[in-house]
């Protein structure tokens, strides 16, 4: 690894780690921020490991941690369900409408991302259309209407929506390399329909599967705006958390801890992956 | 849109407590009302003072009439939380005349020496605020700062459904207790702050709002768990609009959003009001007040300016616009009759002895206020 890919870690990764990395072993401030390194008049001053000590001494914070990664998973395979048919159908689409498709496909990014999921408020709303379909549906098995709105299924939903194109892109991008010549040499060989996907298509795409699996799984396990928005009373996750310790618990050190914490679990679940790719590919 | 705010960006004494606007909206707003102050001001007006408020939190009548009055011209920049605007000072923005910070954001701004003490001379008219609103323990002697507005967090309810399920709305109870909140269930929403909801559970247990005994909190962890699952949301923001569409029928906010809210409702010709009572069991205030911070150039002129705001008219006009509470005797007389009759603007003797402000918590108490805090969002 040499030239700009390593400045550019080196800035835009290593350096932010490090520095948090030195604040999780600072004491916080009084009115927020850090506590001085050197200090007369301040008790508290210097290094610790006391933030360190208050994550593991509690078992809450790593139900956190777990819930994130649920509802990050969840949201992973919900958008690999959808994005995958999409992106096969875009793939396999006369090159004319390829390019609009795709452009459909970018296209919600250009309305803010909180403006959208702010809509689903509207959707999910008691008085939209939409629940109240859902809840006529209900009423005609005689279950209790349910709220959408405010709901772990809303959280979910608005993940998906948000993070849904992340999924077809790298996806279509995969698929559309993918040589038709292999499917009929398939078909030719006697495969049907599902064995010319699930031994051609299908290994061939793992690597799409794969980035676009990282791309939707990592942003959604930091964040924290639409359980903000879209959550009930019980929908925090790791991105609540910490945005909480660095504005209203004005607890950097704390918060900082977390951050490092998400971090080396985004690491550890990357690594996994890769070697669980490679070992994919060396099966395929 | 009014209720799309950068939830982010907030925290504690949320946007939506002095507007119930967006992040990128306030910004909008800003450098709209930026232009409006540009192009306005006569080519010759030099003097020049530089206001940090809150976002909606000044009225653009009083501001054209002071530019007038003292041949100046007023720059204002907006936050929409304390910590936002701490934020911001701690990073080093300066040239800052005036400030209005939140009683426990102003008294730590006081022990960082960022302040500059007030010449009472230049401000005859210091006496029309209320005793009670004077001597504060963030300020004692008032000696920095000037009482300017102030919101109460209390309980805000749809008036006709309240009616119809026949629930008391004089006390925390209908946010707290199960046998109520039965009939209700989903249609309530608490604020998504820490310090607002703990107050309230504090107080309904019989303690002061400040009280940090942490028995007494994980009582009301306790007491608010117990509530949880009858609540639909915690929620800062759009529940200004939950209220006026219908949506929500209870609420524990800002008094000034449910004043928004009851705006909203009549223009839309809803068919109910949306009011605002304080328990008897007390609630918060977050007084703000007008401080010169030691960066501004023209202390004259910001003194000038505080004097001009104790002004009765020009006091009450903000009240007027968003319902805030007024410290100012003298701006009663220029207030919409209906406004004044709210106990959330002029709370009475009674009232007032119910009322606490927040003081501010120490690391210690805030790192065990947030482990309690994620608990109760977790169960």
């Amino acid at each position: 690894m040499s030239g700009p890919p390593f400045v550019f870690l080196l800035l835009f990764f290593v350096a932010p780690s490090v520095i948090m990395v030195l604040a999780s072993f600072r004491y916080p401030g009084e009115f927020g921020g850090l506590a001085p390194l050197f200090a007369d008049t301040q008790t508290l001053h210097g290094l610790t490991v006391e933030t360190y000590e208050f994550f593991f001494s509690d078992i809450i914070y790593g139900y956190v941690f777990l819930k994130s990664i649920f509802v990050a998973l969840a949201t992973t395979l919900i958008c690999l369900l959808l994005a995958y048919p999409l992106a096969l159908l875009i793939a396999r689409s006369p090159k004319k409408s390829r390019d609009l498709m795709v452009l459909l496909v970018v296209l919600p990014f250009a309305s803010n991302f909180l403006v959208r999921v702010y809509a689903w408020m509207i959707i999910l709303g008691p008085q939209a259309a939409f629940s109240q379909a859902v809840n006529g549906v209900l009423a005609l098995f005689g279950m209790e209407p349910v709220h959408l709105l405010f709901s772990p299924f809303a959280v979910l939903v608005g993940m998906v929506y948000v993070h849904l194109p992340f999924m077809v892109l790298p996806l279509y991008t995969n698929l559309e390399k993918h040589d038709p010549a292999l499917l009929d040499a398939a078909q030719d060989l006697g495969a049907n329909v599902w064995h010319r996907f699930w031994r051609v298509t299908f290994p061939l795409s793992l690597p799409g599967i794969f980035s676009g699996s990282a791309l939707v799984f990592i942003p959604v396990l930091g964040m924290f705006a639409i359980p903000d928005i879209l959550g009930g009373t019980g929908d925090m996750l790791i991105g609540n958390l910490i945005k909480e310790q660095f504005l209203g618990t004005r607890d950097w050190p704390f918060g900082s801890t977390l951050s490092i914490m998400l971090t080396v679990t985004v690491l550890l679940i990357v690594w996994l992956t890769t070697r669980l790719a490679g070992r994919g590919r060396h099966y395929a | 849109m009014k209720d799309i705010c950068h939830r982010e960006h907030r925290v504690h004494r949320e946007c939506s407590r002095a507007a119930g606007s967006s992040g990128f909206l306030c910004d909008l707003c800003a450098l709209c009302g930026l232009w409006f102050v540009l192009s306005f001001v006569p080519a010759q007006a030099t003097d020049t003072l530089h206001l940090y408020n809150w976002n909606n939190y000044i009225s653009d009548a009083t501001v054209a009439r002071f530019e007038v009055e003292c041949n100046c011209r007023v720059v204002q920049d907006y936050y929409s939380d304390n910590e936002e605007m701490l934020a911001k000072l701690a990073a080093g923005a300066s040239g800052y005349d005036l400030i209005v910070p939140t009683g426990n954001a102003m008294e730590s701004l006081i022990r960082q020496r960022a302040l500059r003490p007030l010449d009472k001379s230049l401000l005859p008219k210091l006496g029309s605020i209320e005793p009670a609103y004077m001597n504060t323990v963030f300020d004692p002697g008032n000696r920095y700062s000037v009482p300017y507005a102030y919101t109460l967090t209390l309980i805000g309810y749809n008036d006709a459904k309240m009616r119809e399920l026949q629930l008391p709305v004089d006390s925390w109870a209908v946010i707290f207790e199960p046998h109520y909140l039965e009939k209700l269930k989903g249609r309530v929403t608490v604020l998504d702050s820490q310090r607002e909801l703990l107050a309230a559970a504090l107080k309904y247990l019989g303690y002061s709002a400040n009280d940090t005994n942490e028995e007494h909190w994980k009582q009301a962890r306790d007491l608010i768990i117990r509530a949880k699952p009858y609540w639909a949301a915690f929620n800062a923001s759009s529940y200004i609009k939950e209220l006026t569409v219908g949506n929500i029928w209870l609420v524990l906010g800002y008094s000034n959003d449910i004043f928004q809210a009851d705006l909203d409702a009549q223009k839309a010709q809803r068919g109910f009001r949306i009011l605002a009572s304080i328990p008897k069991e007390g609630a918060v205030l977050a007084l703000d007040s007008m401080v010169l911070h030691k960066s501004g150039p023209r202390p004259d002129l910001a003194h000038r300016f505080i004097d001009f705001m104790l002004d009765g008219r020009n006091s009450s006009e903000l009240t007027n616009l968003i319902g805030s509470g007024n410290p100012n005797r003298a701006a009663r007389q220029y207030i919409q009759p209906e406004i004044a009759q709210s106990p959330a603007v002029f709370p009475d003797k009674a009232q007032q002895v119910r009322l606490e402000m927040l003081r501010d918590l120490d690391r210690h108490q805030r790192r065990v206020l947030s482990r309690i805090w994620t608990e109760i969002k977790l169960k």
